[in-house]
């Protein structure tokens, strides 16, 4: 079958030994990233806790605060300390951080005033992982319960009614969505879809992107070497030339797509989960984490309040990621037909590139059904918001937004198909380029 | 002698200007017909109207009695084009890119193994078709698509500049392969040149064309005598100021 002839040449084109090179090694980056975050935060929340103090108030207080410290687990590195230049401090005692115990400290929490305790933190970068080791504020907080510990059995408070004076009411959160309602936190939620609701948008703006740039630089080589004027005077029929070149290049964004959800899940879930996790106080980590049990606990819940996707669900994300990328292809081969050179093909994405950033934006930092209505129809009229608020609106409940953006995106795509075609089957497909109504230089070397 | 190709007024205008002006002419079975012309005549036009490439805007041309206006398809089964400069699939090799193209020609695989062995006679290229196009010389690359071009054996091939570029060996060789087929095989070709030498050398009959307009046809003895002049150089010369006058 010629279509297959076609195919299979397309298919030759597009895959090759360094684009699946490329793509294993770009997954295993991923894959290796994530799990160098994982075990570097693992074995960070496994480190007790280092920190230098220097106690310049020395008073059996201070001592007694020093030694419940060590009680607790958190040992303080004893450093004697002058002055307060504190960054000739950090440097000449080789430190990253320190806690300063200052002279008349004792003195003022027996005269019921507030003591002032430094902390001194060496700071080198803003990146979210580089300040994970920085453990002062956990010392400080160690060092404060200490304090409350001590004065309440001055007063004559007894440690039971202490804990309970630490927590005196039992919060019982629930979450309603729709008409339904259960009995858990809405950030533990967010914590548990989070995941899932930032992978889709980033696969689909990678592979909104590649796809683009895959078919119009395929449109724009066969343009420069003349192929394609080979391939049309050829008898074979124009649109299966161009449904083979929409098929393979599908089929090529389809692997592309297996190998970055792959790479991206294991980086957001076990990297970005675990920065998450770590930047969760204690109590949230023990509370809804902890065990598989709380796993299993949240999943039901999620389930109840029917934020948990079907089968169904995914194969209808799967549909619309499929229409998204043929709208792709169509838009591009448009876009291609006009391109002259391989360097003029990167210029001529930033239409999809934009048309893709706005949604993608839109979809990390807000929900698109809560803007206002006149800049949420602009919104929603770009065919590739659809797809990026997908998971979304199914998960909500959104399903008259999920299948009108479905059906939406389904006209877009015949109308595309409709002009690409139909460019295809003129001899615009050789003459039209960037210079709108001119000839194509590339193209015409003698008229 | 029968008509393969017969072109009857064939315009093509772009915006304002006629990049091809009523151009009519004929080959016959067997015949090797050149479109001889200065840089931006119509040459290219002209040769991508009858390759069902570009629509023209009046006028037909009628391939083995199919034409180019109503039945583009149908065409495209009788002949082959091979453009001025053309490249193939660097990333394919030279054995690859045969059978892709015979693959396009018919879906018979005896079909297609007969093809491939034509081709590989007619290019020499040998072990050298197992390598990547990417490797190749430019004479090799066009070896390669002037014996994708017969392979086929279409009643019209259709080659523009065939030997643009290339060293004088490679191009003899090719001009000499042109003129075994056609008196051999009885394949017509439609050429287009600018160089003087190898249209004397090659074809059968010429078609000056300037300004979009075909001045003249005939066949190269004819025209000299016509315009008495030595050689057809001349005679192009003669015909290309003659229309500049007009």
């Amino acid at each position: 079958m010629k279509f297959i002839n076609l195919l299979k040449k397309e298919l030759k084109e597009l895959i090759n030994a360094q684009m699946i090179i490329s793509l294993v090694v770009v997954m295993f980056l991923l894959m290796a990233v994530g799990n160098i975050m994982s075990s570097t935060i693992d074995e960070v929340s496994k480190t007790e806790y280092k920190i230098s103090l220097d106690d310049r108030d020395n008073t059996d207080f201070t001592k007694s605060i020093i030694s419940k410290m060590k009680e607790n687990g958190t040992v303080a590195t004893p450093v004697d300390t002058q002055g307060d230049d504190y960054a000739a401090i950090l440097k000449d005692n080789n430190l990253d951080s320190i806690i300063i115990i200052p002279q008349g400290f004792t003195e003022a929490i027996d005269s019921k005033k507030k003591p002032q305790l430094i902390t001194v933190s060496r700071m080198e970068s803003a990146a979210m992982m580089s300040n994970v080791n920085n453990h002062v504020s956990d010392v400080t907080d160690v060092i404060r319960g200490c304090i409350y510990e001590e004065l309440s059995q001055r007063a004559g408070i007894t440690q039971e009614e202490l804990e309970y004076m630490s927590s005196p009411v039992n919060i019982s959160d629930n979450t309603v969505v729709d008409d339904k309602s259960a009995n858990i936190s809405v950030e533990t939620i967010m914590n548990s879809v989070m995941m899932k609701n930032q992978i889709l948008p980033i696969i689909v703006f990678v592979l909104i992107m590649m796809v683009s740039q895959t078919i119009m630089s395929a449109i724009a080589n066969e343009k420069i070497d003349k192929t394609l004027e080979t391939l049309l005077s050829a008898p074979v029929s124009r649109s299966s030339i161009i449904r083979a070149k929409m098929l393979a290049a599908a089929i090529v964004a389809m692997i592309n797509a297996v190998f970055y959800m792959v790479g991206f899940s294991t980086l957001m879930s076990k990297g970005m989960g675990s920065t998450i996790n770590t930047s969760m106080n204690v109590e949230e980590i023990a509370g809804n984490i902890g065990s598989v049990g709380d796993i299993v606990s949240t999943e039901s819940k999620l389930s109840q309040l029917g934020l948990s996707l079907s089968v169904t669900d995914y194969l209808l994300v799967g549909l619309q990621l499929f229409i998204t990328i043929m709208i792709c292809l169509s838009v591009s081969i448009i876009l291609g037909a006009l391109v002259n050179d391989v360097k003029s093909s990167q210029t001529m994405i930033m239409p999809l590139m934009m048309l893709a950033m706005i949604p993608y934006m839109i979809s990390i930092f807000a929900d698109v059904n809560s803007l206002p209505t006149a800049l949420k129809i602009l919104v929603y009229a770009i065919p590739f918001t659809h797809t990026f608020s997908a998971m979304s609106n199914l998960m909500f409940g959104h399903d008259i937004i999920f299948f009108a953006g479905l059906a939406y995106q389904i006209v877009v795509l015949a109308v595309c198909m409709f002009f690409s075609l139909r460019l295809f089957n003129s001899d615009k497909i050789l003459t039209i380029s960037l210079k709108f109504g001119k000839k194509d230089k590339t193209t015409n070397s003698d008229t | 002698m029968e008509n393969i190709l017969e072109v009857k007024e064939l315009s093509k205008k772009y915006s304002k200007v006629f990049a091809a002006d009523k151009v009519s002419f004929n080959i016959g079975k067997g015949e090797i017909f050149a479109l001889i012309g200065p840089n931006g005549a119509g040459k290219t036009t002209t040769i991508r109207m009858i390759a069902t490439l570009l629509t023209p805007t009046s006028g037909d041309a009628v391939v083995a009695g199919h034409s180019v206006v109503n039945e583009p398809s149908k065409v495209r089964e009788c002949i082959t084009y091979l453009p001025d400069e053309a490249g193939a699939y660097k990333t394919m090799k030279g054995i690859e890119y045969l059978k892709f193209m015979a693959g396009l020609f018919t879906t018979d695989s005896r079909e297609i193994e007969k093809y491939i062995e034509k081709a590989k006679n007619i290019n020499g290229l040998g072990e050298r078709l197992n390598d990547k196009i990417g490797t190749y010389s430019r004479g090799m690359i066009r070896k390669l698509l002037l014996s994708r071009a017969v392979m086929t054996s279409p009643k019209l091939a259709i080659l523009d500049e065939p030997t643009s570029g290339l060293d004088v060996l490679n191009a003899l060789d090719i001009r000499k392969t042109i003129k075994r087929l056609a008196s051999e095989e009885g394949m017509s070709f439609l050429l287009s040149s600018h160089n003087m030498l190898e249209i004397e050398f090659v074809s059968d009959r010429v078609g000056i064309i300037s300004k979009g307009h075909l001045m003249v046809t005939g066949r190269i003895d004819e025209l000299k005598e016509r315009y008495n002049a030595p050689n057809l150089e001349e005679v192009f010369e003669r015909v290309v100021l003659e229309n500049e006058i007009h």
